[in-house]
């Protein structure tokens, strides 16, 4: 605390001091390395994975030396200034002790994964969820500011119901996973609730400025609604009563993933989020209510529940509720002491509790079953394994020499000192004491069931030792229990110390780290544990029998599937109601509230409809078209039901259209206007294929007066709010785009340089969902096969003559004419009407022109039949344009611009927003023939059957 | 611009202006299908050819050096407008439409056909 280093940089300057942002950002990069070095075999994915957790904790090295003197390491990057908000990052004590188990533990998980998993299952998929998992889990305890820590926190939920899942063809890991991303995902929201309130209290997201305001959020009139939407993020996180079902339901998830999420990572975050926001938030009453009243109940429910577990893992995910319902009571119990207690025992849970699920890993993997009936007598057959477990499950159960037992000591004294101030009297050190004799009982249960008690029941395989190296993590694990164990002093306490004093932000309490403190309550209660829990054991069988006739009755997970399925009910009713009244009536409710709030609206202004601009005179070209369109409206109106007669007349209107856009000096849209209309005349005539060309008249007199009076009414309205905004003076922000074009942009072309470069972003992300769109049509369209009809409505046959000739070869020639042109849009389009988009429309339909001319099969032998990676070039085109002017320290998609002279073709005019309106054209041309490529591929299918079948007509 | 220029823009353009309209009168005046196509397709290309002549001589005298882009219009209709009235002619065949019987004054059904063999 003594010292802060505030770095500021930029992605590419020249500060190499960026490692907090490179470390976190590693795992992610290094997941789709494994993903793809996995090919190469599994153990070098294997290395590839451990080299990538390595270098990650290599990166975060002088940060880590850093924090042992007090320092805190903030690093940050502008993200959205605009938002106050910046991707920065910060490594104090905390995040120091956490960046350390996530990337070691994480480290003997990868080790422990290559042997456990088997043949079968792809390792390489396995290592890349358990990076991206890493990578979000460091950027969790990582992150400085509050709304990042958030999206990491998702991510930590995000990529735990991929890993969860990863047996995916189980429903168990599906169901699993689902139930686990639902809970924490739930709490997310809730998170980021009381974030936000968090926020506005403060007055800053950044963590330095929350942790230092501790008075006025405590203080502040929405203290509690925030602590209490804090807390369900937390407590969903780390399986809290009575959010805890979610996590022995993930326990389908293979056990290397169940040894990293339930022991270091996943269910630690909760407890982190607790410690980090322990200054802001705890001193009151409500904190240590519901922050203590929940850690003890969660301790006392899994407990007990996890010594009726038959499954060995189910067992230790019990053991694992009650553990961090431990921890949280430690921090509800909010005296510095107890926090540094808690620190404690997130270290010690996290060492013995991985080491406890790769020894039930082990166990499983040469048993073939985890259920504990049945696994009996494993000394005889893994003696080596046996010792490991044995020491492992010590030190959950707080035997004294190792580590459990310490902080489990700790947490007996700071519950018997705080009985006094809970004013609860026995309650809590009894309560504390019961916990603690039930997971001696487990403990013991766990070895004794699985190592002695009588010989295998039935096992599928016949148990052996695993590999060698597969016991390596293990080894490594419980060595740790018995150092931490016997010299404390000499092992954890410098982590302990940075990580505690980071945690109170505040001088640290005295403690003292040995195994002797003498005859005092907390040695008394730790006798009765271990006393009282072996009595237990030897006593269970008419606990078992009550335990089976009590089962079953308070099933928590029932009643939230009970709950899940009545709100579904619920949304599915309330869709049907909605659904059941069809489009037309859906189309006509909200047209009618539309007018009923606009007429509100208007008629309750003051104000006349007609505004101060006097009117421009009229002249009869105008006065026709615009005869002409409303007459043809009229006709589209009329004779709506003989489809291809109203889909030219609807073609006039876009004729029309485009005239008055150029009357109104907009060649630009007029030019979009006819090559759109080209293409959706196109569209429309190949949906109208299959469908009869007249409609029977089905609505009733009664139905067409009201939809039409509606449609007068609606219509008129729209006719006069632009009545009204038309006449009135226009203060637009016209004038400052026409005074900024050249300037600016370099281009003469206003309406272009808005696209590529003012409103560049907003174009970037409108060709983001036209390619998504393109996508979603051609997985529509992949697989249809439509029934198309046999004859035209007269009875004829269609010409057999599908490709005539003369159409054939001059559709041909005319290609490249079309190319030339669409060239020529494109490259004057920055300067005079033209660019990407409109030359990108005038390419598609060339390329169009050649399908319905020669054929598919004529055309897909001369062009790629898939234009998918045309989308995609284009998009990529248009984003490194963008990101090419962060090499230049500009903004993203600034343009620069120049004219150079060419020999023969004379000045050019080249900007950079070029390449970005290249990437336009390509995702426009991709995406429309996607689109129609594929709609005309079902009606040639359709065409070619009838022809196999009947063979050519002969008039 | 010299008034010699400006005589000849202007036959141009009343020319082409005289095309057009004939080419339109005979989509309307014109008895049955067939002959209808002669309209639009011979009279409107040479109508619309005029006018880009025009245009092109007039764009080449007052603007920046040669105006070519009316020969690629041209180009394009020249090419176009043949196969778009091979192909209507080719669409009337197949349905049979029968010689100098003039449809808008029927009703669909009242035409006689061509006979129409099917297989």
């Amino acid at each position: 605390m003594s010292r802060w280093r505030d770095e500021k940089a930029s992605i590419f300057g020249d500060n190499s001091e960026m490692n907090l942002f490179l470390a976190v950002l590693m795992p992610f990069l290094g997941a789709v390395l494994v993903a793809l070095a996995s090919r190469r075999g599994r153990a070098f994915a294997a290395w590839c994975t451990g080299g990538v957790a390595l270098l990650s904790l290599f990166l975060l090295l002088p940060a880590m030396a850093a924090s042992f003197d007090g320092t805190t390491t903030i690093q940050r990057l502008t993200w959205i200034p605009a938002a106050g908000l910046d991707l920065a990052f910060r490594l104090d004590g905390l995040g120091l002790l956490f960046a350390l188990l996530i990337l070691g533990i994480g480290l003997l998980v990868i080790l422990y994964a290559h042997y456990y998993l088997s043949a079968e299952d792809s390792l390489g998929r396995l290592y890349a969820y358990l990076l991206l998992f890493m990578g979000s889990m460091l950027g969790v305890v990582l992150s400085e500011n509050l709304i990042q820590l958030l999206i990491f926190w998702e991510l930590t939920s995000l990529s735990s119901f991929l890993l969860i899942a990863y047996w995916r063809k189980r429903e168990a890991a599906r169901r699993g996973a689902r139930l686990a991303l639902t809970i924490t995902g739930a709490g997310g929201l809730a998170l980021l609730a009381g974030f936000l309130l968090l926020g506005e209290m403060v007055g800053s997201y950044d963590l330095s400025v929350v942790l230092a305001s501790g008075d006025i959020i405590r203080a502040h009139p929405l203290y509690v609604p925030t602590l209490v939407l804090i807390l369900l993020g937390a407590f969903t996180k780390s399986a809290q009563f009575p959010f805890h079902f979610w996590l022995p339901h993930a326990m389908a998830a293979p056990t290397p993933v169940s040894a990293y999420l339930h022991s270091a990572t996943m269910v630690k975050a909760g407890v982190f989020l607790l410690a980090r926001l322990f200054p802001a938030l705890s001193g009151t009453p409500e904190w240590t209510w519901l922050v203590g009243g929940v850690g003890v109940a969660t301790l006392l429910v899994g407990a007990v529940v996890a010594l009726f577990k038959h499954d060995l893992k189910g067992l230790l995910a019990y053991s694992t509720i009650s553990h961090l319902g431990l921890i949280t009571a430690l921090f509800g119990i909010g005296t510095p002491l107890a926090a540094v207690a808690g620190v404690f025992h997130i270290i010690n849970h996290a060492i013995f509790k991985a080491g406890l699920f790769m020894a039930a890993g082990i166990i499983d993997h040469e048993c073939g079953t985890r259920d504990m009936r049945r696994i009996n007598g494993m000394w005889h057959y893994m003696p080596h394994t046996a010792v490991l477990a044995m020491v492992a499950s010590a030190a959950m159960a707080g035997v004294p020499l190792l580590n459990g037992f310490l902080s489990k000591e700790m947490f007996f004294a700071e519950a018997h000192a705080a009985a006094a101030d809970w004013r609860v009297g026995i309650f809590l050190p009894a309560a504390v004491t019961v916990a603690g004799i039930f997971a001696v009982a487990y403990s013991l249960r766990f070895i004794h069931d699985v190592f002695f008690n009588g010989e295998p029941i039935d096992l599928p395989k016949t148990p052996h030792e695993p590999p060698r190296w597969m016991k390596v993590p293990v080894e490594i694990i419980v060595v740790l229990c018995v150092l931490v164990g016997i010299f404390p002093a000499q092992t954890v306490e410098p982590l302990l110390a940075v990580a505690a004093s980071a945690v109170l932000q505040g001088p640290l309490p005295e403690h003292n780290l040995a195994l002797w403190h003498g005859f005092n309550p907390a040695l008394w209660m730790s006798v009765i544990a271990l006393i009282g829990g072996v009595l237990l054991y030897l006593g269970r069988k008419p606990l078992f029998v009550l335990h089976d006739r009590l089962s079953g009755r308070l099933d928590a997970r029932a009643i939230y599937e009970h709950g899940l399925r009545t709100i579904i009910d619920f949304a599915r009713r309330v869709l049907m109601r909605l659904e059941a009244i069809g489009l037309q009536h859906q189309a006509a409710v909200l047209i009618l509230a539309a007018l009923i709030l606009g007429s509100a609206g208007m008629l309750g202004a003051a104000s006349p409809l007609t505004g101060s601009r006097s009117l421009l005179p009229v002249d009869g070209v105008s006065l026709l078209a615009v005869l002409t369109l409303i007459g043809a409206t009229l006709a589209v109106t009329v004779l709506h039901r003989q489809r291809l007669t109203a889909l030219i007349i609807v073609g006039a209107v876009g004729l029309i259209v485009a005239l008055a856009f150029i009357k109104f000096s907009a060649p630009d849209l007029a030019l979009t206007q006819l090559s759109v209309e080209v293409v959706t005349i196109v569209l429309l005539l190949l949906a109208l294929y299959f469908l009869p060309p007249e409609t029977p008249a089905e609505s009733s007199k009664s139905r067409r007066w009201r939809d039409g009076t509606l449609a007068v009414l609606a219509g008129g309205g729209a006719a006069a709010l632009a009545w009204a905004v038309l006449t009135r003076p226009a203060n637009s922000i016209a004038g400052w785009f026409l005074d900024n074009s050249v300037t600016g942009g370099g281009g003469t072309n206003v309406v272009n340089v808005i696209l590529v470069d003012f409103r560049g972003f907003d174009t970037f992300g409108e060709i983001t969902v036209l390619a998504i769109a393109a996508l979603g049509i051609f997985a529509l369209l992949e697989n249809l096969r439509l029934i198309a009809p046999r004859r035209d409505v007269a009875g004829r046959r269609w010409d057999s003559d599908v490709h005539p000739l003369i159409m054939a070869t001059f559709a041909r020639l005319l290609l490249p004419l079309a190319l030339l042109v669409s060239v020529f849009i494109f490259v004057r389009g920055h300067n005079l009407p033209g660019g990407g988009f409109i030359a990108g429309l005038i390419t598609a339909i060339a390329l169009i022109m050649q399908y319905l001319a020669n054929g598919v099969t004529w055309t897909h032998a001369r062009l790629p039949a898939h234009t998918h990676p045309w989308i995609a070039a284009g998009l990529v085109i248009a984003l490194l344009t963008g990101v090419a002017s962060w090499l230049f320290g500009r903004p993203f998609l600034t343009s620069a611009f120049g004219h150079p002279s060419l020999p023969l073709i004379g000045e050019l005019p080249l900007a950079s927003a070029m390449a970005f309106d290249l990437g336009v054209y390509l995702v426009v041309v991709g995406a429309t023939l996607l689109i129609l490529i594929n709609l005309g591929m079902a009606h040639s299918v359709s065409h070619e059957d009838e022809h196999a079948k009947e063979g050519p007509w002969k008039p | 611009m010299s008034p010699t220029t400006e005589v000849l823009l202007s036959l141009l353009i009343l020319a082409g202006a005289a095309f057009t309209f004939i080419g339109s009168l005979g989509l309307v005046r014109f008895k049955d299908f067939y002959t209808r196509l002669h309209g639009p397709t011979k009279a409107t290309t040479l109508g619309v050819g005029c006018l880009l002549a025009a245009s092109s001589i007039f764009f080449s005298i007052t603007g920046e050096g040669l105006s070519l882009h009316e020969i690629l219009v041209s180009l394009f209709l020249f090419i176009t407008a043949p196969i778009s009235a091979h192909l209507l002619a080719k669409t009337a065949l197949h349905q049979g439409l029968p010689l100098g019987f003039n449809i808008t004054r029927q009703h669909d059904t009242d035409i006689p056909r061509m006979p129409i063999k099917d297989s």
